[in-house]
């Protein structure tokens, strides 16, 4: 039986769903007179019942895989429905759905059909469609498969915009026991090769990774460490963290009633805490605190530890100790060292320049100014409320933290 | 009694408002737009410039004129003599006026500027076009501030071979684009006679409703941070909210 394309897009968007990533950001490629340009700072068309950003139209090439992965939907041991897409179909919803201003351009992956050459080539042949046929200058980020070769790698990454390929488990002893079929010097080498090559015309918007998290028994700082591992070898933008939804029973998978959101939550502070506020993995985490405190961010929780070096004085510290107050942000920081140049700041401005000062407070004085009485900077009392603060700020606005570029 | 100055609306006219009454000292208790009804305090003045009085160095500081531009979009009711006072200070500070936000209007006009400029990067994704018969794409907005001109520039770009049609509803005004050019007119002055989508739209929207459905994360459900996101006032015109 012949399955229309909207029963294609249902099983290929679904099979797609569980990649973190929805970020269209980091290119600035121009229309070429055809249809379509990227915007540097990423643009989200609407937003799932979940809360997720929807910015690209994330799809599988094709569910069909060889592999045999056991936290996967697609693996070759489940009897669900499979479908493929031909290039022509893939370009045909893009470009429909790009015009309305649906998206803002396509996230292509796919399971591994016959093999990972024969799976990249497909892949290569519909954007090719896109860029050279319909002249398609919208965002596209595609997953390169490992093991395929480096001469189609080069071709993909010549017509994206951002190109990654995932890890899926912080360990290599997590991959050995789920993913059997994968082998980490493949992602490596994608990931090196991509980071040599990157230029304006090779994957300009750079790379990502994507790993799961739950579905192993690590800790936080193993994936921790990998993370700053990665960043550090391979300049990666991003490194996504998904929470293990139990999509299939296995006898070597955690049976999860919901799936850990709170500590991805946790990661993805942590995360920025590296790439932003001059933290390393070992300022915040250690083989006798192995895991983030599930009831404080790691940024209170590591000031709450260092209170000698508290209370700073904001009109007088330095930009990468203003980044170690809880409450104060990147941007905030920088506004308060541009500021004070002119004016000495007091609690109020503090607010104008979108401090927290709900959790700041405890951590700073303005103008030798303490804001509560000096009896309370304890470090029981200031644990309490912020434990208290994080309870009872709704989760739903946490979530933002993991949706910029 | 109490000076109200007016002007016709345009922002290069309200600059040039502004500019004179800066260049001669004058302080107005407030500036409207030509239409605005005085209390029983006020007086209206009415001032015709035949010169120049807006000075150079306003359009060779692209970051300041793009904070007063946004400003003079907002749907704030202060909005003009938010910018006379920011200005004022402009000239009296310079470019640092920019981290003054003990001032009062300082910090006033960059949140307005601020919140126009979000609201118009929240259209260049919640924007919905649908295609008509004649192939022109039709789009309806409803924004709180007037971020038509903004999104045009964006789509001008984006969709340069397509004719399109944006319609501000709450300001009943529509931007046109023959791919050339848009132009802002009112909708009184341009009627769309014909609206008659064109045959394949219906099963479109059905697929796009379809993907959107799909990606959601049952587990993962969370309509609050959906909301938080994409707030209700806008899902009359998003297609995959507003049934």
């Amino acid at each position: 039986m012949v399955m229309n394309i909207k029963e294609k897009l249902q099983i290929l968007a679904d099979s797609a769903k569980y990649d973190a990533s929805c970020s269209s950001s980091g290119s600035r490629r121009k229309n070429n007179n055809g249809i379509g340009n990227a915007a540097y700072a990423g643009i989200c068309h609407s937003f799932s019942a979940d809360g997720r950003c929807i910015s690209l139209l994330k799809i599988l090439m094709t569910n069909c895989c060889i592999f045999d992965c056991k936290y996967c939907l697609n693996r070759k041991s489940n009897n669900i429905k499979r479908a493929i897409f031909t290039p022509e179909e893939i370009c045909y919803i893009t470009l429909n759905f790009y015009k309305r201003n649906y998206i803002e351009g396509l996230f292509l992956s796919s399971g591994i059909i016959k093999s990972p050459d024969y799976t990249m080539e497909l892949m290569i042949k519909t954007i090719t469609l896109l860029r050279q046929k319909y002249h398609f200058g919208g965002y596209i980020h595609a997953k390169a498969i490992p093991g395929a070769s480096e001469i189609l790698l080069k071709k993909l990454g010549s017509l994206v915009d951002r190109l990654s390929a995932n890890i899926e488990l912080p360990t290599e002893s997590g991959l050995k026991l789920l993913a059997p079929n994968k082998e980490t010097n493949k992602v490596d080498k994608i990931m090196g090769y991509i980071k040599e090559n990157r230029n304006n015309n090779f994957v300009p918007a750079g790379q990502s990774t994507q790993m799961i998290i739950g579905a192993t028994n690590e800790t936080d700082l193993d994936i921790m460490n990998k993370s700053e591992n990665l960043y550090n070898r391979f300049n990666l933008k991003r490194v996504f963290y998904s929470a293990y939804v139990p999509v299939n029973t296995d006898k070597l998978l955690p049976a999860l009633a919901t799936p850990p959101l709170k500590r991805e939550n946790r990661l993805y502070q942590a995360d920025w805490l590296l790439r932003y506020y001059g933290f390393k993995t070992k300022d915040i985490l250690n083989e006798e605190n192995p895991n983030f405190n599930l009831l404080v961010d790691p940024k209170a929780n590591w000031a709450i530890n260092h209170l000698d070096e508290f209370p700073k004085e904001v009109n007088s510290c330095s930009y990468p100790e203003l980044l170690k107050i809880p409450g104060i942000g990147v941007k905030s920081a920088k506004e308060i060292i541009k500021s004070r140049k002119y004016f000495q700041l007091t609690f109020k401005d503090l607010k104008k320049m979108g401090v927290v000062l709900k959790r700041a407070q405890y951590f700073i004085t303005c103008g030798g100014k303490y804001n509560l009485n000096k009896e309370f900077f304890k470090k029981d009392f200031i644990l309490s409320n912020l434990v208290i603060e994080e309870a009872t700020t709704p989760m739903s606005n946490k979530q933002q933290l993991s949706l910029f570029s | 009694m109490n000076n109200i100055y007016i002007y016709d609306g345009s922002f290069s006219n309200l600059l040039n408002l502004i500019s004179y009454l800066l260049e001669n000292k004058i302080k107005p208790f407030n500036i409207k737009i030509t239409t605005y009804n005085p209390s029983l305090f006020e007086q209206i003045i009415n001032i015709k410039l035949k010169k120049n009085f807006i000075n150079e160095d306003i359009f060779q500081n692209h970051h300041l004129l793009k904070t007063i531009y946004y400003v003079y979009l907002s749907d704030n009711e202060n909005k003009e003599i938010t910018i006379y006072y920011f200005l004022l200070n402009y000239f009296k500070f310079g470019n640092k006026v920019f981290y003054l936000k003990n001032l009062k209007c300082v910090d006033k006009t960059l949140k307005i500027a601020h919140l126009v400029s979000h609201e118009a990067h929240r259209f260049k994704g919640f924007t919905r076009f649908k295609e008509l018969k004649n192939k022109v794409l039709y789009a309806t907005i409803a924004p709180d501030n007037n971020i038509l001109p903004i999104i045009s520039k964006h789509f001008q770009k984006r969709l340069k071979n397509e004719l399109w049609i944006i319609k501000d509803e709450n300001r009943n005004i529509i931007s046109l684009y023959d791919k050339k050019k848009y132009y802002i007119v009112s909708c009184d002055q341009f009627k769309l006679l014909d609206t008659t989508l064109s045959e394949n739209e219906i099963n479109l929207e059905i697929l796009w409703k379809t993907f959107f459905k799909t990606v959601a994360i049952k587990e993962r459900e969370n309509k609050r941070c959906q909301m938080n996101f994409m707030p209700k006032k806008y899902w009359q015109n998003i297609i995959e909210m507003s049934d």
